[in-house]
């Protein structure tokens, strides 16, 4: 046999070799195969082996060499794929199970939608620098109107719209010293923080206020709302114009168009109602105005010597357009299939 | 208030001018423009009119806004209605016995009227401006003219037919109670003591300010007609419109007060119309009693306050003319630069203060010169405490399942009374209840809901019960919020975490367990068992921090399922969420973890069945040392035969562990050892053999 054909035989071997390895599925496949390759009686490396006496002589130093390099490569690959096949085991397919079906119940529940909003409020009026206070709900009608500049005889004292606590003197008593209603705005934090800190000051209070209103689709005699208060040296109209601006923007997006508008509130002068353009028609967004010296002197700040701005705004009403909510008192119903959609 | 726009041109030139135009800039100036009704040669405008301007509840007035916006020329009607009747004093007289109630009042007399119909002009413009002329009713001529010059100045007026006035004289004085009116709307009306009543000199007339009386209205067959312009309280006048249910144009207008010197006008422009269209002869002279009107103050304004407050300046010539259209008087100050005095007229009452001059002149040359682009000095702000605690409690308990609920602080003594476990003292109550937010179809018998609430839990497990109801199971709710605990002046309002569950006792604690370790790691909660009816016995838990109890937690109890109509029984909590802002641990530090394996050691112990695992947990923890990583629970059995009555094994397992090497087993047994010991001396705890 001449050497080439030999060298041929031998190039032909390998490849067949390394295929049935490399295909073999199980560890029976590759058993098979090793036999029929490297079979110590018949394996066909044996037979070509055998082959080598026929080869002349002067080529069997080559020859020899040439067939121990495929016997190393047809062990090695036998080794490879003896080791690929090691992490393999064996799986019946159990056709009872049903990958399709739904996957087991695991829910979490969720954060109420008035909360996501305040939440929502809270972090852009921190990116403002407007830094959250606390008050109580149980107020004196002294931080709720006479400090607020609203005249003894406003109609916003009215008993009938207010929730007077039982134990409190009435109405047109003036201050009776202690607690006796339930807050019907949250501006009393205002009043309760320029008494206790001076200027300057960047400040917001959220929570609940109460006004008697009968339950209906759009009143709820409890509801939330947003009060924000900057008051230093030379705040101008200006500033509240911009922080409402970058207020209503961060809010409604950059393309719904926010307009001012003059308004009236007893702690404010000039006051401002802000509205934003929605749905083909302009919706109050909530109201604002530079604080009225009065306020300032009822809590001892120099109307002379500081000036500021304070904003208040309705969370329910803020909460509903946002999420499409049509009925006020779903938010305090508290069903849980009403939760589980925020 | 809804103006006609073919009225307001009786005072104003509006050519060249659109409605649209006209109604966007009212709304940009402070008269929120509501809608515009198009109707046969004319436009109903509606305008929103805040509570400190009744002038502008009034065409006069609005054309006097409209003018200063545009620029142009009010004209106001001066009207001066000629006299050839005999003097008003020698045949009637006005008695005023109550001048808080009344500050002033006016009558004029007019004799020999003709009462018909409203000519066809009057008819119109009235009917224009209800916005809806189908609506319209036209009374009489008297009746109509009286509405027109309310409409036309904002004064309310009221014409009496003379002769059924007893005595043929007027008498104001505060109502007796139980005295009756039947009004104009021919209602009858029990008038309660302190009401303010027009009278003659036998009965109660009319409601002063707010409706006529039927018995001295204007008929087909009134001669002699008294009328009467007068200023009544505005807090009398609400107070009464809200007591009787009953609320008018009149009263409208004098609960945000009239213009003091209008009233004289009102009266006379009144009677100019009447004689120009019902005929008659008017009585000399005026009956006005009480205080004349007091001419106001003028008000030092500094200009440069307009750029102090609203960031730009203004030319003075323009704030002048603003100011000056407005109807102010201007004067500089003697010898100040720069500083005027104004005195504004007699229909702005709001108008008393700088502040309240810098208002006017911004909001006339408009809000939008204010620039929104200015640069507001940047500031840091704050995450407070009680924000961070609150949403990490928020973050475990919904992923823990729960979502988050918010109920009224309101509830009905039933529900106030179901619970209260942080104050014996008496709940507070308000006077106006809650209408509306209670369940009535369930709750049939609870009264009204005017309890201010002193625990989250009862409104939980009214929450719980509507949606049991409902069919929405599973409930697994919380709240985070205030409850209101009497105290001295002010009652103390903890911000309080409430839960409440359908799942079992021990898979809620280790739910809160996890809210606490996001407060703190380390944070050392200490439990004990309750002896309280609401929660079933020996399943409801106290917790503490240190020496101060923060929380409960447990399942209620049988009978508290009932009260509350549960099919199920549930758990619920309540901890104060201040108490763990005290712990709040803002910034978690890394500890260093041990790089060693662990050893884990089962140890399963034969012991009293009162003994709690919490003693024995403690008992173990107290000798494992600090290669004690973790005493884990892992099961109770029972087996009375083996081990005798009242005894009870417990399997535990003891995770040791070094910082420092892998421990070897030897180690572990002296551990084990000195646990055993210790338990068996204290809990006499005997190790179960093999």
């Amino acid at each position: 046999m001449s050497l080439p054909d030999f060298v041929s035989q031998l190039d032909a071997l390998v490849s067949e070799a390394e295929q049935s390895f490399a295909d073999a599925q199980s560890a029976e496949q590759l058993e098979a195969a090793r036999i029929e390759f490297l079979g110590a009686k018949a394996g066909r490396l044996k037979a070509v082996q055998k082959l080598l006496g026929s080869v002349a002589v002067g080529d069997k130093p080559a020859a020899g060499k040439r067939l121990n390099e495929v016997k190393s490569a047809i062990e090695s690959a036998f080794q490879a794929a003896s080791e690929r096949l090691e992490n393999v085991v064996e799986e019946v397919c159990d056709e009872t199970f049903d990958a399709t079906l739904p996957g087991t119940s695991w829910t979490t529940g969720r954060i109420h939608p008035i909360t996501q909003t305040i939440l929502l409020l809270k972090d852009i009026m921190g990116r403002l620098g407007f830094t959250p206070v606390e008050g109580p709900e149980i107020e004196d009608s002294w931080h709720n109107f006479d400090a607020l500049n609203v005249p003894t005889i406003h109609p916003a004292r009215d008993p009938l719209d207010n929730f007077y606590l039982a134990s409190a003197q009435l109405w047109g008593n003036g201050s009776s010293g202690g607690a006796d209603m339930l807050r019907s705005q949250t501006s009393t934090v205002q009043i309760r923080t320029m008494q206790q800190r001076q200027p300057p000051l960047r400040i917001i209070s959220l929570g609940r206020v109460y006004r008697p209103d009968t339950a209906d689709e759009t009143h709820y005699p409890m509801f939330h709302q947003m009060e924000g208060l900057m008051v230093d040296r030379g705040v101008t109209m200006s500033d509240l114009k911009t922080v409402l601006r970058l207020f209503a923007t961060a809010y409604l997006g950059n393309s719904v168009p926010v307009r001012f508008r003059p308004s009236f509130f007893p702690f404010t002068e000039p006051s401002v109602e802000v509205d934003y353009y929605w749905n083909g028609r302009w919706v109050e967004f909530g109201g604002a105005g530079m604080v009225d010296p009065n306020v300032f002197q009822a809590v001892g700040y120099d109307p002379e010597q500081v000036t500021g701005f304070a904003f208040g705004l309705g969370v329910e009403r803020l909460c509903m357009i946002r999420h499409g909510i049509r009925d006020i008192r779903d938010l305090y119903t508290n069903d849980v299939r009403f939760l589980a959609q925020f | 208030m809804i103006v006609s726009w073919k009225w307001l041109q009786r005072y104003i030139n509006l050519n060249q001018l659109s409605d649209a135009e006209v109604a966007e800039r009212l709304s940009l100036s402070g008269l929120n423009h509501e809608s515009t009704q198009a109707l046969a040669g004319d436009w109903a405008i509606d305008l929103e009119v805040t509570s400190n301007r009744p002038d502008c509840l009034a065409h006069v007035g609005v054309a006097r806004e409209i003018g200063v916006l545009f620029d142009r020329p009010l004209q106001v009607p001066d009207p001066q209605p000629s006299v050839s009747g005999p003097a008003i004093q020698s045949l009637t007289s006005v008695q005023v016995d109550c001048p808080e109630l009344c500050p002033r009042y006016t009558a004029r007399l007019i004799r020999g009227v003709k009462i018909g119909p409203s000519p066809a002009w009057l008819q119109e413009l009235l009917a224009n401006a209800t916005g809806d002329p189908t609506q319209f009713k036209s009374i009489n001529n008297v009746a109509d003219i009286t509405n027109f010059v309310m409409l036309e100045c904002g004064q309310p007026l009221h014409a009496f037919d003379f002769d059924q006035l007893r005595e043929q004289r007027i008498v104001v004085r505060a109502a007796n109670e139980g005295e009756v009116l039947e009004a104009i709307d021919h209602k009858t009306y029990s008038l309660q003591a302190g009401m303010c009543v027009i009278a003659d000199a036998q009965r109660p007339v009319a409601l002063a300010g707010i409706m006529g009386g039927a018995a001295t209205e204007i008929t087909e067959r009134t001669v002699n007609v008294l009328i009467e312009s007068a200023e009544f309280a505005p807090g009398s006048v609400r107070h009464t419109s809200r007591r009787l249910k009953l609320s008018s144009d009149s009263s409208y207008r004098f609960e945000r007060t009239v213009d003091p010197v209008g009233i004289d006008w009102a009266s006379r422009r009144c009677c100019q119309l009447i004689l120009e269209h019902c005929g008659g002869q008017l009585c000399s002279g005026v009956i006005d009693v009480g205080a004349a009107p007091i001419a106001r103050a003028p008000i030092r304004f500094r200009l440069d306050q307009i750029a102090r407050i609203l960031g730009i300046e203004i030319p003075p010539a323009t704030v002048r003319r603003i100011l000056e259209a407005l109807g102010l008087h201007i004067e500089s100050e003697p010898n100040g630069n720069q500083v005027w005095l104004a005195t504004p007229p007699a229909w702005r009452r709001d108008l008393s203060r700088e502040a309240d001059l810098v208002e006017e002149v911004a909001r006339i040359h408009g809000y939008d010169k204010i620039p929104e682009d200015h640069a507001v000095p940047m500031a840091v702000s704050q995450t407070t405490p009680l924000d961070i605690s609150s949403q990490r409690v928020r973050g475990v308990l919904t992923a823990a399942g729960l979502s988050e609920a918010l109920s009224p602080s309101l509830v009905p003594a039933v529900l106030s009374d179901l619970y209260s476990p942080w104050s014996t003292a008496a709940t507070l109550s308000t006077l106006q209840p809650m209408l509306g937010v209670l369940d009535t179809k369930f709750w049939n018998n609870a009264g009204p809901v005017d309890c201010v609430r002193r625990s989250l839990i009862p409104s939980l497990l009214e929450l719980r019960r509507i949606n049991e109801f409902r069919h929405n199971l599973p409930v697994e709710l919380f709240e985070i919020a205030k409850v209101y605990l009497p105290g001295e002046t002010f009652p103390v309002e903890p911000t309080m975490i409430g839960v409440c569950s359908g799942r079992s006792l021990l898979d809620m604690k280790s739910v809160m367990a996890e809210v606490f370790a996001t407060i703190q790691r380390s944070l050392k909660v200490r439990v004990e068992v309750v002896q309280d009816s609401f929660f079933s016995p020996g399943r409801g838990l106290r917790y503490w921090i240190g020496e101060q109890v923060f929380g409960l937690l447990g399942e209620i109890s049988r009978s508290t399922q009932k009260k509350m109509k549960l099919r199920q029984t549930c758990v619920v909590g309540e901890f104060f969420l201040e108490s763990l802002v005290q712990v709040l641990q803002v910034i978690p530090q890394a500890q260093r973890q041990s790089l060693y394996p662990a050893i884990e050691r089962d140890l399963n112990f034969i012991l009293d069945t009162k003994v709690r695992w919490s003693e024995l947990e403690s008992t173990v923890r107290a000798v494992g040392g600090v290669l004690l990583e973790n005493v884990a629970y892992r099961e109770t059995y029972v087996d009375a035969k083996r081990d005798g009555e009242g005894k009870k094994r417990v399997l535990l397992t003891m995770t040791l562990r070094s910082l420092d090497e892998t421990l070897t087993g030897k180690q572990a047994d002296d551990i084990c050892q000195k646990v055993i010991g210790a338990c068996a001396e204290k809990l006499a705890a005997k190790l179960v053999a093999g």
